[in-house]
């Protein structure tokens, strides 16, 4: 279907942009990957388009003491395959792998996925195991907030109207720190019906570390501090993956009952558990 | 699809089964409302305009109030359309007191069709429940404030 008329702007930079969101009314495209499809069915009818795709300064990839600053239009292929990220931040590439099919990850960008807010999207867990930073601008003032602050609710973001997310601070990971994501793909949106990122370190012969983020059980994705206690104090994976769901009230949809999604995500952290330790050295 | 849910309101039930039937209170609490009006006998007229991600909707349709037990509890039937689909939904509601607080808890059936429940069909769950929340939020918020009125 043809989407309806609107109008189309495509600033030249970062300043100009915020201009043209400071009312609040315009919608950001980024890569388009969730705008394009829905104005395309007409479920969104935006009066006005904000094109950021000529923006200079938002797609880099490059790291300095505070960590590994990747800018919002980065696509999942360029995180995917950036050796920069392969190198230091193994997880968020591995994620960035497993995110929809060859062409929605060509042209989808991190800032896009983020501020769109999927519950099922495959960045949040991983975002969230890293513990990283989101900076964000708006016409009157920049802010940082951490990803878990920024994630509020379905489809809800700490965004304000008017503002836009510039940068994703992930930390570059120190020697002998294993990582993993797993993912239970819905067949035919690529989506995650769950998915389990997980991160580890040793110490003295024990668990020195343990950060566990999981995506598409609930109403948003939430870091499993139980899972990571428990693993951190008896070094069983099995029993910390047991409590991956609790206190969760899990989605259910026709891939997947709320039940046998609870049940993945103790299955998928398990996984996600043994293959970061396995790449602990 | 089948949702339940309990929340907690602070304030005592006589009151908090009051604040549930209130028009205005409802369509402060219910998000996106723009419109409620008395149409019949326990029968409301309203307009929401929904706004959720990218998503914008405007529905229109009625809402309305049956098999009432004051103070237990009421049966709430909700029916809307708009260009992006439709909805359905029947609910029990239950209010149990627990002495200065009031627990209520609700349990219903919701239909979405069209066009939005076609593409959107992993989220209808999420979305509701989000709705639901925020709607119980608001009610939240608006006993705190006849609270606070009451104090001053």
């Amino acid at each position: 279907m043809i989407p309806q008329d609107f109008e189309y702007s495509t600033p030249a930079t970062l300043k100009e942009a915020l201009a043209l969101l400071a009312d609040g009314e315009a919608k950001v495209l980024a890569g388009g990957m969730s705008l394009i499809p829905l104005m395309k069915l007409r479920l969104a009818v935006p009066g006005h388009v904000v094109d950021l795709s000529r923006v200079p300064g938002l797609a880099h990839i490059c790291q300095d003491a505070a960590g590994i600053h990747i800018g919002a239009l980065t696509t999942h292929y360029e995180i995917e395959s950036s050796p920069v990220l392969r190198a230091s931040c193994p997880l968020l590439a591995d994620t960035a792998s497993h995110i929809g099919d060859v062409q929605v990850r060509n042209m989808g960008t991190i800032g896009g996925s983020v501020a769109h807010s999927d519950p099922a999207a495959d960045y949040p867990a991983a975002l969230l195991a890293l513990e990283a930073q989101v900076r964000i601008a708006g016409a009157s003032r920049e802010r940082t907030l951490s990803f878990s602050d920024f994630l509020v609710d379905t489809f809800t973001t700490a965004l304000e109207p008017g503002e836009l997310v510039t940068e994703i601070v992930v930390p570059a990971e120190k020697s002998g720190t294993g990582a993993s994501y797993q993912k239970m793909h819905q067949p035919a949106s690529g989506f995650a019906i769950v998915g389990v990122a997980a991160r580890v370190a040793r110490s003295n012969g024990g668990i020195g570390f343990v950060r566990v983020g999981i995506t598409g059980l609930a109403s948003k994705a939430y870091r499993a501090f139980r899972v990571e206690s428990i693993l951190q104090s008896t070094g069983d994976i099995k029993k910390a993956a047991a409590a991956a769901a609790e206190g969760v009230e899990a989605n259910s949809d026709l891939s997947a009952s709320a039940n046998y999604r609870a049940h993945l995500a103790q299955v998928y952290t398990a996984r996600a558990l043994e293959q970061a330790l396995s790449r602990t050295s | 699809m089948k949702l339940s849910g309990t929340y907690t309101v602070p304030i005592d039930r006589e009151r908090t089964y009051e604040l549930l039937q209130d028009p205005n209170v409802l369509a402060r609490a219910m998000p996106g409302c723009d419109h409620l009006a008395l149409v019949g006998p326990d029968e409301y007229e309203m307009r929401m305009k929904m706004i959720i991600s990218s998503i914008q909707g405007l529905f229109s349709g009625k809402v309305r109030i049956a098999d009432r037990t004051p103070p237990d509890g009421f049966r709430l039937i909700v029916e809307g359309s708009g260009k992006v689909g439709f909805m359905k939904g029947d609910g029990l509601l239950r209010c149990t007191s627990l002495y200065t607080s009031t627990e209520v808890h609700y349990e219903g059936d919701v239909q979405v069709g069209g066009m939005i429940a076609g593409v959107g069909q992993r989220l209808i769950d999420t979305t509701s429940r989000f709705l639901i929340k925020k709607f119980f939020e608001r009610l939240t918020a608006e006993a705190a404030g006849q609270m606070k009125q009451a104090a001053d």
